[in-house]
């Protein structure tokens, strides 16, 4: 008559010493706890930009680096219903409450005016890069040649698909406010709005909208895609105005 | 001495039958669990990436490549411009051009190529299919339809084989009697715990209706005439 089979570890003694439950759990408590410490010291190992940035002001008095930041190097992809990101098709509509409204294509915005600048972004999830030079066309210039109306309050940033996001008038008309074509003297990828996308650098990046279509000029607030689901409505960094 | 009366051959089949069919039961586990590797393998690797659509895209890489080219002179015609970056690069016929200011963009399939041409500048931003993950996704959405989906469906059938008879692969207190019962019943309360802690999908339709009668009362709000004038006295 056959003897039972025993389980694996009972048939072989020497794996069962080297394998038992508690010194199996042991060991990836240990083995957890190890790769979580080397994880954390890599981190902070590699945040001197952050620590940098900390200690530094801008000239407007403020901190570089809002509260809740971490710097990294380069924009993170952040998702989105990308829009076509081909030059030829692009047509940028500024209208609402002004006297003359128009429409750009991809040419005649590189025709205007250009602003080129360096400027820091934030995004609500925590991360900011800083100091990437950006290049495009001023909002306020936008603005004077579309002969905004006197009781225009609010700037709606239109995308595609649909993505609106809301700025008051007198921040998206702000020196540092553009429409930009160009980060570090490259194209944007599709992933970050090209060919052209806003850039509010003041507020929390979400209302730099990527993939932009228009600007709209209105009367009254409309809060946009972000802002209807929860996320702030006006978005400063420093005063840290993440969720509504 | 009394001879010992036979049991009826049906008794010692079922006999032997309630002695011998768990060990069928775990070698055909066994074998179908070998069986399902390959396909557990690229439903599970897809789900996990199509799960988080929103962080990344879990079927291509993109790149950023740059080179650089002797200048396109500002006056040249737009087909000369074209001419000269495809030579200098040795690339086919784009599927699209455009040029603006200094820019020369010429669009392919699976990438584009800006052309500074004041510097000579070549920024190519393009995207590649990710290795296994663009085909494992392609199988686990069955885009293919056709065969697959019959295979799909064994598949789905084995799978459950392998849940169920699992169960009752051992018995005693590592069985379904103790530690089995309390498993079983902790990964049965996951997802009950979930349905009832965010309402199911009940609550997510009730959602989205409010959201889309607050749009449209914000719309019809937005659409109102404004009253007309007072009339001057």
């Amino acid at each position: 008559m056959r003897a039972p089979r025993l389980p694996d570890l009972e048939r072989f003694p020497e794996l069962h010493a080297r394998w038992n439950r508690r010194t199996f759990i042991r060991s990836a408590a240990a083995g957890t706890a190890l790769v979580a410490l080397g994880g954390a010291l890599y981190r902070l190992a590699g945040d001197d930009l952050t620590r940098q940035a900390r200690a530094e002001t801008r000239a407007d008095g403020r901190r570089r680096l809002p509260p809740g930041q971490r710097v990294i190097r380069a924009l993170r992809d952040m998702g989105g219903r990308e829009g076509p990101g081909d030059a030829r098709s692009f047509r940028l509509r500024v209208h609402g409450a002004v006297r003359t409204p128009f429409e750009l294509d991809y040419a005649e915005l590189l025709r205007l005016p250009q602003l080129e600048q360096a400027a820091d972004v934030h995004c609500v999830t925590g991360w900011s890069v800083l100091g990437s030079v950006w290049k495009g066309v001023a909002v306020a210039l936008l603005a004077e040649k579309a002969g905004v109306r006197a009781e225009a309050r609010h700037v709606i940033f239109e995308a595609a698909h649909g993505y609106t996001t809301n700025v008051a008038l007198a921040e998206a008309t702000a020196p540092a406010a553009m429409v930009a074509y160009r980060m570090n003297g490259r194209p944007f990828p599709i992933q970050h709005g090209a060919p052209v996308r806003g850039l509010v650098p003041d507020l929390y990046f979400w209302k730099s909208a990527k993939w932009l279509t228009g600007i709209r000029f209105v009367v009254k607030d409309e809060p946009g895609y972000w802002e209807v689901r929860g996320y702030h409505n006006h978005a400063d960094p420093w005063a840290e105005e993440r969720y509504g | 001495m009394t001879a010992a009366t036979p049991e009826p051959p049906t008794a010692v089949v079922g006999e032997g039958l309630k002695r011998r069919w768990r060990p069928w039961l775990r070698a055909i586990h066994r074998d179908v669990g070998y069986l399902a590797v390959g396909l557990t393998i690229i439903y599970a690797v897809s789900g996990l990436a199509i799960n988080h659509l929103d962080d990344w895209d879990p079927n291509f890489t993109t790149y950023p490549r740059e080179r650089a080219i002797a200048p396109i002179a500002a006056d040249a015609p737009d087909d000369a411009a074209v001419e000269q970056a495809r030579a200098a690069l040795g690339l086919g016929p784009p599927r699209s051009t455009y040029r603006a200011g200094d820019e020369l963009h010429l669009e392919y399939d699976d990438r584009k190529l800006v052309i500074y041409g004041d510097t000579g500048l070549v920024v190519e931003q393009g995207r590649e299919a990710r290795f296994f993950l663009r085909v494992a996704n392609w199988l686990h959405y069955n885009r293919g339809k056709k065969a697959w989906t019959y295979i799909a469906d064994a598949y789905a059938v084995l799978l459950l084989y392998l849940a169920v008879s699992g169960l009752f692969m051992i018995k005693g207190k590592k069985g379904l009697r103790w530690r089995g019962a309390a498993l079983l019943a902790l990964g049965a309360a996951v997802p009950i715990a979930y349905v009832v802690w965010s309402g199911g999908p009940a609550a997510e339709q009730r959602a989205t209706r409010e959201a889309s009668e607050r749009a449209a009362r914000e719309a019809g709000e937005r659409a109102r005439p404004s009253p007309p004038p007072p009339a001057t006295p």
